[in-house]
Protein backbone atom coordinates (compact mmCIF):
# COMPACT_ATOMS: atom_id res chain seq x y z
CA UNK A 1 0.00 0.00 0.00
CA UNK A 2 2.65 2.40 0.89
CA UNK A 3 4.67 1.72 -2.55
CA UNK A 4 1.63 2.86 -4.18
CA UNK A 5 1.22 6.30 -2.29
CA UNK A 6 4.89 6.75 -2.70
CA UNK A 7 4.54 6.50 -6.74
CA UNK A 8 1.23 8.63 -6.25
CA UNK A 9 2.78 11.11 -4.70
CA UNK A 10 6.31 11.29 -6.70
CA UNK A 11 4.00 11.66 -9.52
CA UNK A 12 4.95 15.49 -11.44
CA UNK A 13 2.06 16.17 -12.27
CA UNK A 14 -1.92 13.83 -13.22
CA UNK A 15 -3.31 16.14 -15.55
CA UNK A 16 -1.93 14.69 -19.00
CA UNK A 17 -3.29 11.49 -21.03
CA UNK A 18 0.22 9.48 -20.14
CA UNK A 19 -0.05 10.16 -16.73
CA UNK A 20 -3.80 9.32 -16.68
CA UNK A 21 -2.15 5.70 -17.90
CA UNK A 22 0.82 6.07 -14.89
CA UNK A 23 -2.02 6.02 -12.46
CA UNK A 24 -3.30 2.26 -13.53
CA UNK A 25 -0.27 0.54 -11.49
CA UNK A 26 -2.18 -2.28 -10.14
CA UNK A 27 -0.65 -5.77 -11.53
CA UNK A 28 -2.60 -7.63 -14.03
CA UNK A 29 -5.77 -4.91 -14.42
CA UNK A 30 -5.92 -3.68 -17.78
CA UNK A 31 -7.82 -0.57 -19.30
CA UNK A 32 -9.44 -1.69 -22.42
CA UNK A 33 -9.79 1.77 -24.74
CA UNK A 34 -9.03 5.27 -23.58
CA UNK A 35 -9.39 5.86 -19.53
CA UNK A 36 -13.07 7.29 -18.55
CA UNK A 37 -12.77 11.31 -18.39
CA UNK A 38 -10.34 11.08 -21.80
CA UNK A 39 -13.00 8.23 -23.85
CA UNK A 40 -16.44 9.93 -25.11
CA UNK A 41 -19.11 8.99 -22.78
CA UNK A 42 -22.61 7.10 -24.80
CA UNK A 43 -24.16 10.40 -24.61
CA UNK A 44 -21.52 11.90 -26.71
CA UNK A 45 -21.02 9.09 -29.28
CA UNK A 46 -24.86 9.35 -29.36
CA UNK A 47 -25.28 13.28 -30.16
CA UNK A 48 -22.38 12.52 -32.53
CA UNK A 49 -24.12 10.00 -34.32
CA UNK A 50 -27.83 11.83 -34.39
CA UNK A 51 -26.37 14.73 -35.76
CA UNK A 52 -29.19 17.04 -37.74
CA UNK A 53 -28.23 19.40 -40.33
CA UNK A 54 -30.47 22.37 -39.73
CA UNK A 55 -30.56 23.40 -43.23
CA UNK A 56 -32.42 20.20 -44.22
CA UNK A 57 -34.06 19.28 -40.18
CA UNK A 58 -36.08 22.04 -39.97
CA UNK A 59 -39.63 22.61 -39.03
CA UNK A 60 -42.34 25.15 -40.30
CA UNK A 61 -45.30 26.74 -38.19
CA UNK A 62 -48.35 26.75 -39.94
CA UNK A 63 -50.68 28.13 -37.86
CA UNK A 64 -52.13 31.08 -36.50
CA UNK A 65 -49.83 33.92 -36.01
CA UNK A 66 -49.60 34.64 -32.05
CA UNK A 67 -51.83 37.28 -30.13
CA UNK A 68 -50.14 40.38 -30.57
CA UNK A 69 -50.01 42.71 -27.40
CA UNK A 70 -48.66 46.13 -26.92
CA UNK A 71 -45.16 45.02 -24.33
CA UNK A 72 -45.24 48.34 -22.85
CA UNK A 73 -49.24 48.24 -21.99
CA UNK A 74 -49.09 44.90 -20.15
CA UNK A 75 -45.88 45.43 -18.44
CA UNK A 76 -47.35 48.82 -16.92
CA UNK A 77 -51.20 46.79 -16.39
CA UNK A 78 -49.17 44.19 -14.54
CA UNK A 79 -46.62 46.40 -12.64
CA UNK A 80 -49.89 48.13 -11.21
CA UNK A 81 -51.44 44.71 -10.30
CA UNK A 82 -48.15 44.01 -8.31
CA UNK A 83 -48.41 47.20 -6.79
CA UNK A 84 -51.73 46.44 -5.85
CA UNK A 85 -51.13 43.05 -4.13
CA UNK A 86 -48.19 44.08 -2.12
CA UNK A 87 -50.54 46.57 -0.44
CA UNK A 88 -53.13 44.15 -0.25
CA UNK A 89 -52.91 43.14 4.01
CA UNK A 90 -55.55 39.99 3.46
CA UNK A 91 -53.53 38.40 0.79
CA UNK A 92 -50.66 38.75 2.96
CA UNK A 93 -51.64 37.21 5.98
CA UNK A 94 -53.29 34.48 3.86
CA UNK A 95 -49.60 34.19 2.11
CA UNK A 96 -48.11 33.88 5.54
CA UNK A 97 -50.82 31.65 6.84
CA UNK A 98 -50.33 29.18 4.36
CA UNK A 99 -53.87 29.82 3.24
CA UNK A 100 -53.83 31.47 -0.11
CA UNK A 101 -55.56 29.11 -2.54
CA UNK A 102 -55.17 29.99 -6.71
CA UNK A 103 -57.94 29.35 -8.31
CA UNK A 104 -56.83 26.29 -10.55
CA UNK A 105 -59.32 27.16 -13.51
CA UNK A 106 -58.80 31.32 -13.41
CA UNK A 107 -55.15 30.51 -13.42
CA UNK A 108 -55.44 27.80 -16.12
CA UNK A 109 -57.56 30.50 -18.39
CA UNK A 110 -54.73 32.36 -17.82
CA UNK A 111 -51.73 29.91 -19.09
CA UNK A 112 -53.51 29.50 -22.18
CA UNK A 113 -54.04 32.92 -23.04
CA UNK A 114 -50.14 33.89 -22.03
CA UNK A 115 -47.54 30.80 -22.29
CA UNK A 116 -49.77 28.00 -22.50
CA UNK A 117 -49.93 27.29 -26.59
CA UNK A 118 -45.85 27.01 -26.28
CA UNK A 119 -45.92 24.50 -23.89
CA UNK A 120 -48.86 22.35 -25.68
CA UNK A 121 -46.46 22.68 -28.44
CA UNK A 122 -43.87 21.24 -26.30
CA UNK A 123 -46.49 18.19 -24.80
CA UNK A 124 -47.51 17.67 -28.28
CA UNK A 125 -44.32 17.21 -29.75
CA UNK A 126 -43.07 15.05 -26.48
CA UNK A 127 -46.57 12.65 -27.92
CA UNK A 128 -45.43 13.07 -31.24
CA UNK A 129 -48.54 14.42 -32.70
CA UNK A 130 -47.29 16.97 -34.67
CA UNK A 131 -44.71 14.16 -36.60
CA UNK A 132 -47.42 11.78 -37.03
CA UNK A 133 -50.03 14.07 -38.44
CA UNK A 134 -48.02 16.94 -40.19
CA UNK A 135 -44.79 15.62 -40.82
CA UNK A 136 -42.27 18.60 -40.75
CA UNK A 137 -44.65 21.07 -39.67
CA UNK A 138 -45.57 22.10 -36.31
CA UNK A 139 -48.41 24.81 -34.66
CA UNK A 140 -49.08 26.45 -31.88
CA UNK A 141 -52.63 25.87 -30.55
CA UNK A 142 -54.30 29.47 -29.97
CA UNK A 143 -57.40 28.23 -29.81
CA UNK A 144 -58.47 26.72 -26.49
CA UNK A 145 -60.94 23.87 -27.18
CA UNK A 146 -63.20 22.63 -24.65
CA UNK A 147 -64.29 18.97 -25.41
CA UNK A 148 -66.43 17.35 -23.07
CA UNK A 149 -67.90 13.95 -22.30
CA UNK A 150 -70.17 13.82 -20.04
CA UNK A 151 -67.91 14.59 -17.07
CA UNK A 152 -64.08 13.79 -18.82
CA UNK A 153 -62.69 16.82 -20.49
CA UNK A 154 -60.26 16.38 -23.08
CA UNK A 155 -57.27 18.34 -22.54
CA UNK A 156 -53.91 17.16 -23.86
CA UNK A 157 -53.53 13.60 -23.49
CA UNK A 158 -55.15 12.15 -20.40
CA UNK A 159 -56.80 8.82 -20.07
CA UNK A 160 -60.48 8.84 -21.11
CA UNK A 161 -61.71 4.72 -21.23
CA UNK A 162 -63.96 3.85 -24.69
CA UNK A 163 -67.02 3.41 -22.45
CA UNK A 164 -66.45 6.92 -21.00
CA UNK A 165 -66.28 8.08 -24.91
CA UNK A 166 -69.08 6.37 -26.27
CA UNK A 167 -71.35 9.15 -27.12
CA UNK A 168 -70.53 12.24 -29.06
CA UNK A 169 -68.83 15.10 -26.88
CA UNK A 170 -70.22 19.04 -26.85
CA UNK A 171 -67.65 21.42 -28.18
CA UNK A 172 -66.88 24.83 -27.10
CA UNK A 173 -64.73 27.64 -28.39
CA UNK A 174 -64.35 30.99 -28.47
CA UNK A 175 -65.12 32.58 -32.18
CA UNK A 176 -66.45 35.61 -34.20
CA UNK A 177 -69.41 35.36 -36.09
CA UNK A 178 -67.48 35.86 -39.49
CA UNK A 179 -65.04 32.75 -39.12
CA UNK A 180 -65.79 29.25 -40.26
CA UNK A 181 -64.18 26.19 -38.55
CA UNK A 182 -63.72 22.59 -38.98
CA UNK A 183 -63.18 19.57 -36.45
CA UNK A 184 -61.85 16.35 -37.41
CA UNK A 185 -60.76 13.91 -34.65
CA UNK A 186 -58.35 11.00 -35.68
CA UNK A 187 -56.85 8.35 -34.19
CA UNK A 188 -53.27 7.85 -36.20
CA UNK A 189 -52.06 4.33 -33.72
CA UNK A 190 -55.06 2.71 -34.67
CA UNK A 191 -55.29 1.47 -38.29
CA UNK A 192 -55.70 -2.02 -38.62
CA UNK A 193 -53.49 -2.47 -42.11
CA UNK A 194 -52.03 0.14 -42.76
CA UNK A 195 -50.04 1.84 -40.13
CA UNK A 196 -48.87 5.33 -41.90
CA UNK A 197 -52.73 5.76 -42.11
CA UNK A 198 -55.46 6.99 -39.40
CA UNK A 199 -58.97 6.16 -38.38
CA UNK A 200 -61.38 9.75 -39.21
CA UNK A 201 -63.49 9.39 -36.20
CA UNK A 202 -65.17 12.56 -36.45
CA UNK A 203 -65.52 15.17 -38.95
CA UNK A 204 -67.86 18.11 -38.89
CA UNK A 205 -67.05 20.81 -41.45
CA UNK A 206 -68.03 24.47 -41.87
CA UNK A 207 -69.28 25.13 -38.64
CA UNK A 208 -70.22 29.00 -38.38
CA UNK A 209 -68.99 30.46 -35.60
CA UNK A 210 -69.00 28.65 -32.70
CA UNK A 211 -72.19 26.94 -33.58
CA UNK A 212 -71.28 23.23 -34.06
CA UNK A 213 -74.60 22.39 -34.38
CA UNK A 214 -75.17 24.63 -37.75
CA UNK A 215 -71.56 22.60 -38.69
CA UNK A 216 -72.08 19.92 -41.91
CA UNK A 217 -71.12 16.39 -40.45
CA UNK A 218 -69.24 14.77 -43.37
CA UNK A 219 -68.19 11.57 -41.06
CA UNK A 220 -70.26 10.30 -37.97
CA UNK A 221 -69.09 10.12 -34.40
CA UNK A 222 -67.88 6.59 -34.02
CA UNK A 223 -66.08 5.86 -30.46
CA UNK A 224 -62.75 4.76 -29.71
CA UNK A 225 -62.07 0.95 -30.15
CA UNK A 226 -58.50 0.30 -29.32
CA UNK A 227 -57.78 -3.14 -29.88
CA UNK A 228 -56.63 -5.90 -26.99
CA UNK A 229 -53.02 -5.74 -26.29
CA UNK A 230 -51.85 -2.87 -28.38
CA UNK A 231 -52.03 -0.33 -25.54
CA UNK A 232 -53.28 3.81 -25.31
CA UNK A 233 -54.15 5.13 -28.98
CA UNK A 234 -53.86 8.67 -29.37
CA UNK A 235 -57.50 10.22 -30.66
CA UNK A 236 -56.18 13.81 -31.70
CA UNK A 237 -59.51 16.47 -32.16
CA UNK A 238 -57.99 19.21 -34.50
CA UNK A 239 -59.35 22.53 -34.85
CA UNK A 240 -58.90 24.47 -38.51
CA UNK A 241 -60.42 28.13 -39.53
CA UNK A 242 -60.98 29.11 -42.78
CA UNK A 243 -62.52 32.46 -43.23
CA UNK A 244 -65.21 31.13 -46.32
CA UNK A 245 -67.46 28.27 -46.70
CA UNK A 246 -65.62 25.14 -48.47
CA UNK A 247 -66.27 21.97 -49.98
CA UNK A 248 -65.21 18.64 -47.96
CA UNK A 249 -67.83 16.47 -50.30
CA UNK A 250 -64.63 13.82 -51.17
CA UNK A 251 -64.15 13.50 -47.50
CA UNK A 252 -67.68 12.13 -47.74
CA UNK A 253 -68.05 8.17 -47.16
CA UNK A 254 -71.37 6.02 -48.38
CA UNK A 255 -70.32 3.48 -45.84
CA UNK A 256 -69.40 3.88 -42.20
CA UNK A 257 -67.14 0.95 -42.46
CA UNK A 258 -63.84 0.51 -41.20
CA UNK A 259 -62.08 0.72 -44.91
CA UNK A 260 -64.20 4.03 -45.47
CA UNK A 261 -62.77 5.74 -42.57
CA UNK A 262 -59.60 5.84 -43.57
CA UNK A 263 -57.72 9.18 -43.48
CA UNK A 264 -54.40 10.84 -43.37
CA UNK A 265 -54.52 14.24 -42.16
CA UNK A 266 -51.02 15.38 -44.19
CA UNK A 267 -52.57 14.51 -47.50
CA UNK A 268 -55.63 16.58 -46.64
CA UNK A 269 -53.86 19.41 -45.04
CA UNK A 270 -51.69 19.61 -48.15
CA UNK A 271 -54.79 20.19 -50.17
CA UNK A 272 -56.16 22.41 -48.63
CA UNK A 273 -53.16 24.46 -47.20
CA UNK A 274 -53.69 27.65 -48.77
CA UNK A 275 -57.40 27.36 -47.23
CA UNK A 276 -57.17 26.43 -43.98
CA UNK A 277 -55.28 27.06 -40.37
CA UNK A 278 -54.79 24.60 -37.83
CA UNK A 279 -56.17 26.82 -34.49
CA UNK A 280 -57.19 24.55 -31.86
CA UNK A 281 -55.51 20.86 -30.47
CA UNK A 282 -56.62 18.20 -27.92
CA UNK A 283 -56.02 14.68 -27.66
CA UNK A 284 -56.58 11.83 -24.88
CA UNK A 285 -55.62 8.46 -24.90
CA UNK A 286 -57.86 5.88 -24.50
CA UNK A 287 -56.89 1.77 -23.81
CA UNK A 288 -59.11 -1.27 -24.36
CA UNK A 289 -61.75 -2.56 -22.08
CA UNK A 290 -64.37 -5.21 -22.20
CA UNK A 291 -67.06 -3.19 -23.16
CA UNK A 292 -65.45 -3.14 -26.52
CA UNK A 293 -66.32 -6.90 -27.45
CA UNK A 294 -69.69 -6.65 -27.95
CA UNK A 295 -69.11 -2.97 -29.46
CA UNK A 296 -66.77 -5.18 -32.18
CA UNK A 297 -69.87 -7.35 -32.74
CA UNK A 298 -72.43 -5.50 -32.81
CA UNK A 299 -70.94 -2.13 -34.60
CA UNK A 300 -68.06 -3.14 -36.50
CA UNK A 301 -69.40 -7.03 -37.11
CA UNK A 302 -66.00 -8.23 -36.60
CA UNK A 303 -64.30 -10.75 -34.63
CA UNK A 304 -63.03 -8.55 -31.73
CA UNK A 305 -58.47 -9.16 -32.60
CA UNK A 306 -56.56 -9.53 -29.53
CA UNK A 307 -52.84 -8.86 -30.16
CA UNK A 308 -49.38 -9.23 -28.37
CA UNK A 309 -46.49 -7.57 -27.56
CA UNK A 310 -43.34 -9.00 -29.68
CA UNK A 311 -40.54 -8.52 -27.64
CA UNK A 312 -37.42 -8.94 -29.63
CA UNK A 313 -35.97 -12.01 -29.82
CA UNK A 314 -33.05 -12.79 -27.65
CA UNK A 315 -29.01 -12.97 -28.22
CA UNK A 316 -27.98 -16.44 -28.62
CA UNK A 317 -24.39 -16.87 -29.29
CA UNK A 318 -23.44 -19.29 -31.71
CA UNK A 319 -22.89 -23.05 -30.59
CA UNK A 320 -19.37 -24.13 -30.11
CA UNK A 321 -18.25 -27.39 -31.03
CA UNK A 322 -16.30 -27.59 -27.85
CA UNK A 323 -17.62 -25.18 -25.31
CA UNK A 324 -15.63 -24.98 -22.01
CA UNK A 325 -17.14 -24.66 -18.02
CA UNK A 326 -21.22 -25.15 -19.43
CA UNK A 327 -23.66 -26.93 -18.15
CA UNK A 328 -24.06 -29.44 -20.53
CA UNK A 329 -27.93 -29.69 -20.11
CA UNK A 330 -28.97 -26.25 -20.01
CA UNK A 331 -26.27 -25.27 -22.94
CA UNK A 332 -28.05 -27.98 -25.70
CA UNK A 333 -31.18 -26.93 -24.49
CA UNK A 334 -30.61 -23.76 -25.65
CA UNK A 335 -29.68 -25.04 -29.43
CA UNK A 336 -32.64 -27.34 -29.28
CA UNK A 337 -36.38 -26.76 -30.72
CA UNK A 338 -38.64 -24.81 -28.18
CA UNK A 339 -41.45 -27.08 -28.77
CA UNK A 340 -39.69 -30.42 -28.20
CA UNK A 341 -38.27 -29.30 -25.45
CA UNK A 342 -41.74 -28.73 -24.08
CA UNK A 343 -42.86 -31.71 -25.63
CA UNK A 344 -40.69 -33.47 -23.20
CA UNK A 345 -41.96 -31.78 -20.25
CA UNK A 346 -45.21 -32.57 -21.47
CA UNK A 347 -44.83 -36.19 -21.36
CA UNK A 348 -43.20 -36.73 -18.29
CA UNK A 349 -46.27 -35.05 -16.50
CA UNK A 350 -48.38 -36.96 -18.58
CA UNK A 351 -47.07 -39.90 -17.75
CA UNK A 352 -48.24 -39.56 -14.26
CA UNK A 353 -51.31 -38.24 -15.17
CA UNK A 354 -54.13 -41.08 -14.94
CA UNK A 355 -56.95 -40.53 -17.63
CA UNK A 356 -59.76 -41.80 -15.00
CA UNK A 357 -58.73 -41.13 -11.59
CA UNK A 358 -58.27 -37.83 -9.77
CA UNK A 359 -55.23 -36.29 -9.58
CA UNK A 360 -53.06 -37.02 -6.80
CA UNK A 361 -52.90 -34.20 -4.07
CA UNK A 362 -49.67 -32.33 -4.26
CA UNK A 363 -47.24 -32.98 -1.54
CA UNK A 364 -46.92 -30.14 1.14
CA UNK A 365 -43.20 -29.73 1.25
CA UNK A 366 -42.80 -30.84 -2.48
CA UNK A 367 -38.82 -30.25 -2.31
CA UNK A 368 -39.03 -32.97 0.93
CA UNK A 369 -39.38 -36.10 -1.20
CA UNK A 370 -37.14 -38.64 -1.85
CA UNK A 371 -34.76 -38.80 -4.64
CA UNK A 372 -32.52 -41.90 -6.12
CA UNK A 373 -29.10 -41.96 -4.67
CA UNK A 374 -28.00 -42.86 -7.83
CA UNK A 375 -29.20 -40.09 -10.02
CA UNK A 376 -26.63 -37.72 -10.98
CA UNK A 377 -26.48 -34.40 -9.72
CA UNK A 378 -27.75 -31.98 -12.22
CA UNK A 379 -30.63 -34.22 -12.87
CA UNK A 380 -31.34 -33.70 -9.37
CA UNK A 381 -30.94 -30.31 -9.80
CA UNK A 382 -33.43 -30.39 -12.86
CA UNK A 383 -36.10 -32.67 -10.68
CA UNK A 384 -35.82 -29.85 -7.73
CA UNK A 385 -36.51 -27.15 -10.41
CA UNK A 386 -39.81 -28.71 -11.81
CA UNK A 387 -41.13 -29.70 -8.56
CA UNK A 388 -40.65 -25.93 -7.35
CA UNK A 389 -42.03 -24.73 -10.37
CA UNK A 390 -39.41 -22.65 -12.01
CA UNK A 391 -38.08 -22.43 -14.81
CA UNK A 392 -38.80 -24.78 -18.34
CA UNK A 393 -41.68 -26.41 -16.65
CA UNK A 394 -43.80 -22.89 -16.58
CA UNK A 395 -44.09 -23.64 -20.09
CA UNK A 396 -45.99 -26.30 -19.77
CA UNK A 397 -48.14 -25.95 -16.75
CA UNK B 1 -30.48 -8.95 -20.29
CA UNK B 2 -30.38 -7.50 -24.02
CA UNK B 3 -31.92 -4.30 -24.48
CA UNK B 4 -33.09 -2.95 -28.20
CA UNK B 5 -34.08 -0.01 -28.14
CA UNK B 6 -35.57 0.63 -31.52
CA UNK B 7 -37.43 -2.49 -32.56
CA UNK B 8 -40.06 -1.99 -30.20
CA UNK B 9 -43.28 -1.05 -31.94
CA UNK B 10 -44.23 -4.74 -33.32
CA UNK B 11 -47.35 -6.45 -31.89
CA UNK B 12 -48.12 -9.98 -33.51
CA UNK B 13 -51.20 -10.99 -35.63
CA UNK B 14 -53.77 -11.91 -33.25
CA UNK B 15 -53.15 -14.69 -31.27
CA UNK B 16 -56.30 -16.26 -30.51
CA UNK B 17 -59.97 -14.97 -32.12
CA UNK B 18 -62.86 -15.75 -30.43
CA UNK B 19 -64.81 -19.01 -31.81
CA UNK B 20 -68.25 -16.62 -30.73
CA UNK B 21 -70.79 -16.40 -33.64
CA UNK B 22 -70.70 -17.83 -36.93
CA UNK B 23 -72.72 -15.17 -38.02
CA UNK B 24 -69.55 -12.96 -37.76
CA UNK B 25 -67.14 -12.32 -40.64
CA UNK B 26 -63.98 -13.56 -40.70
CA UNK B 27 -61.26 -10.56 -39.82
CA UNK B 28 -59.09 -10.09 -42.77
CA UNK B 29 -56.13 -8.24 -43.49
CA UNK B 30 -54.80 -8.15 -39.76
CA UNK B 31 -51.11 -7.40 -40.43
CA UNK B 32 -48.80 -6.62 -37.34
CA UNK B 33 -50.18 -3.82 -35.95
CA UNK B 34 -48.11 -0.81 -35.13
CA UNK B 35 -49.11 1.61 -32.38
CA UNK B 36 -47.07 4.78 -33.59
CA UNK B 37 -47.84 6.56 -30.02
CA UNK B 38 -44.47 7.64 -28.35
CA UNK B 39 -45.94 7.06 -25.23
CA UNK B 40 -47.47 3.97 -25.57
CA UNK B 41 -44.50 1.32 -24.52
CA UNK B 42 -44.28 3.94 -21.39
CA UNK B 43 -47.34 3.41 -19.79
CA UNK B 44 -47.14 -0.42 -20.93
CA UNK B 45 -44.27 -0.47 -18.49
CA UNK B 46 -42.32 -2.49 -21.64
CA UNK B 47 -40.41 0.74 -23.17
CA UNK B 48 -36.78 0.75 -23.20
CA UNK B 49 -35.26 2.37 -19.54
CA UNK B 50 -31.69 3.70 -19.17
CA UNK B 51 -30.18 1.99 -15.88
CA UNK B 52 -27.39 3.95 -15.34
CA UNK B 53 -24.98 3.80 -13.11
CA UNK B 54 -26.36 2.52 -9.71
CA UNK B 55 -23.96 4.69 -7.65
CA UNK B 56 -24.55 7.38 -9.76
CA UNK B 57 -26.38 10.39 -8.39
CA UNK B 58 -28.49 11.95 -9.72
CA UNK B 59 -29.40 8.58 -11.47
CA UNK B 60 -30.24 7.98 -15.16
CA UNK B 61 -33.14 5.39 -14.51
CA UNK B 62 -36.15 7.06 -15.57
CA UNK B 63 -38.90 7.69 -17.89
CA UNK B 64 -40.11 11.42 -16.61
CA UNK B 65 -38.50 12.92 -14.20
CA UNK B 66 -39.27 15.31 -11.23
CA UNK B 67 -36.79 18.30 -10.66
CA UNK B 68 -36.97 21.84 -8.47
CA UNK B 69 -35.23 25.30 -9.38
CA UNK B 70 -34.90 27.65 -7.11
CA UNK B 71 -33.63 30.97 -8.37
CA UNK B 72 -33.35 34.63 -6.39
CA UNK B 73 -37.27 35.12 -6.62
CA UNK B 74 -39.36 32.41 -7.85
CA UNK B 75 -39.45 28.53 -8.10
CA UNK B 76 -39.44 26.63 -11.38
CA UNK B 77 -40.69 22.87 -10.96
CA UNK B 78 -40.29 20.91 -14.20
CA UNK B 79 -40.98 17.76 -15.66
CA UNK B 80 -38.05 15.76 -18.03
CA UNK B 81 -38.09 13.12 -19.94
CA UNK B 82 -34.82 10.90 -20.37
CA UNK B 83 -34.67 11.31 -24.17
CA UNK B 84 -36.93 14.56 -25.09
CA UNK B 85 -35.28 17.20 -22.27
CA UNK B 86 -38.08 18.69 -20.52
CA UNK B 87 -41.70 17.89 -21.75
CA UNK B 88 -43.56 20.35 -19.30
CA UNK B 89 -42.86 23.33 -16.73
CA UNK B 90 -44.46 25.98 -14.05
CA UNK B 91 -42.88 28.54 -12.02
CA UNK B 92 -44.24 31.29 -10.15
CA UNK B 93 -42.50 33.59 -12.54
CA UNK B 94 -45.15 32.65 -15.31
CA UNK B 95 -47.76 35.61 -15.30
CA UNK B 96 -50.44 33.09 -14.63
CA UNK B 97 -49.73 31.83 -11.40
CA UNK B 98 -47.61 35.09 -10.09
CA UNK B 99 -51.24 37.00 -10.73
CA UNK B 100 -52.26 35.46 -7.73
CA UNK B 101 -49.77 35.00 -5.13
CA UNK B 102 -47.96 37.16 -2.49
CA UNK B 103 -44.35 36.23 -2.73
CA UNK B 104 -42.73 33.73 -5.49
CA UNK B 105 -40.95 31.98 -2.99
CA UNK B 106 -42.97 31.41 0.25
CA UNK B 107 -44.49 28.17 1.45
CA UNK B 108 -47.67 29.15 0.00
CA UNK B 109 -46.25 29.78 -3.46
CA UNK B 110 -44.77 26.35 -3.02
CA UNK B 111 -47.72 24.85 -2.04
CA UNK B 112 -49.65 26.54 -4.81
CA UNK B 113 -47.20 25.62 -7.51
CA UNK B 114 -47.45 22.22 -6.22
CA UNK B 115 -51.39 22.33 -7.08
CA UNK B 116 -50.82 23.53 -10.64
CA UNK B 117 -48.17 21.61 -11.71
CA UNK B 118 -50.20 18.16 -10.24
CA UNK B 119 -53.07 19.59 -12.53
CA UNK B 120 -50.95 20.38 -15.30
CA UNK B 121 -49.25 16.85 -15.03
CA UNK B 122 -52.78 15.31 -15.11
CA UNK B 123 -53.88 16.90 -18.26
CA UNK B 124 -51.04 15.85 -19.92
CA UNK B 125 -51.32 11.98 -18.39
CA UNK B 126 -47.78 12.09 -16.69
CA UNK B 127 -49.25 10.80 -13.63
CA UNK B 128 -46.70 8.91 -12.62
CA UNK B 129 -42.92 10.52 -12.57
CA UNK B 130 -39.90 9.81 -10.70
CA UNK B 131 -38.75 11.94 -7.63
CA UNK B 132 -34.99 11.78 -6.39
CA UNK B 133 -35.98 14.39 -4.08
CA UNK B 134 -35.57 14.20 -0.27
CA UNK B 135 -36.58 16.97 1.77
CA UNK B 136 -36.46 17.51 5.11
CA UNK B 137 -39.82 16.95 6.85
CA UNK B 138 -42.34 20.55 6.46
CA UNK B 139 -39.96 22.42 4.32
CA UNK B 140 -41.00 24.53 1.49
CA UNK B 141 -39.89 21.36 -0.93
CA UNK B 142 -41.67 18.59 0.96
CA UNK B 143 -45.15 20.66 1.22
CA UNK B 144 -44.53 21.26 -2.63
CA UNK B 145 -44.00 17.71 -3.21
CA UNK B 146 -47.18 16.41 -0.99
CA UNK B 147 -49.56 19.04 -2.57
CA UNK B 148 -47.98 17.53 -6.23
CA UNK B 149 -49.24 13.86 -4.84
CA UNK B 150 -52.60 15.37 -2.99
CA UNK B 151 -53.39 15.99 -6.89
CA UNK B 152 -52.64 12.54 -8.01
CA UNK B 153 -49.81 12.59 -9.30
CA UNK B 154 -47.84 9.59 -8.35
CA UNK B 155 -44.10 10.47 -7.16
CA UNK B 156 -42.77 6.85 -8.42
CA UNK B 157 -42.68 5.14 -11.49
CA UNK B 158 -42.95 1.33 -12.07
CA UNK B 159 -40.35 -0.33 -13.20
CA UNK B 160 -39.52 -1.66 -16.81
CA UNK B 161 -40.81 -4.79 -17.22
CA UNK B 162 -38.27 -7.27 -18.77
CA UNK B 163 -39.20 -10.12 -21.57
CA UNK B 164 -39.20 -13.44 -20.46
CA UNK B 165 -37.43 -16.27 -21.91
CA UNK B 166 -38.48 -20.07 -21.44
CA UNK B 167 -34.90 -20.58 -19.13
CA UNK B 168 -36.24 -17.47 -16.59
CA UNK B 169 -37.12 -18.77 -13.26
CA UNK B 170 -40.68 -17.23 -12.76
CA UNK B 171 -43.79 -15.76 -14.72
CA UNK B 172 -44.28 -12.80 -13.22
CA UNK B 173 -47.71 -10.82 -14.51
CA UNK B 174 -47.71 -8.94 -17.55
CA UNK B 175 -48.79 -5.96 -16.56
CA UNK B 176 -51.05 -4.90 -19.71
CA UNK B 177 -53.21 -8.45 -19.12
CA UNK B 178 -54.44 -6.90 -15.55
CA UNK B 179 -57.54 -5.14 -15.84
CA UNK B 180 -58.90 -3.55 -12.97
Amino acid sequence: MSKVLLKLNTLPCLGGYENAFALFIRKGHHLRGKPPGVAKSLQQKLSELNIKDPSVHYKVDIGLPPVQVSRAQQVQERLDHLKQQRNDKELERLSRNRKLIVNLEESNKDWLATVGPQHLRKIAEHYGVFKDLFGDAYFYPQVPLNILYDTNQVYYGNIIKPEDASQTPQVTFDSDNDSFWTLIMTNPDGHFSNNDKEYVHWFVANIPGNKIQNGETIVEYLQPFPPKGTGYHRHIFILYKHSKKLDFSPYKTQGLTLTDRTFNTYDFYKTLQDNITPAGLVFFQSDWSPSLKTFYHNVLKMKEPIYEYDFPAPYIRPQDWYPKRKPFNLYLDKYRDPKEINKEFLMRKLKNIHPFKAPKPEPLYPNAQFIDKDVPSWLKTEIKKSRLKWGRINEIE
Amino acid sequence: MQVVRNCTKLFTPPVQIRNSSNALVKNQNLAPFVNRNPRNLERMRIAYKPDGYHVEKPGKNYWHKLNVTLSGKYVTATITHFENGEVLRASTSEWCIKKYLYRGKDTSAFINLGRILGFRCLQTGLTEISCDLEPKEDSKVALFLKALEDSGVQLKEPTQFKAIYPWHYERPEKPWEVVE
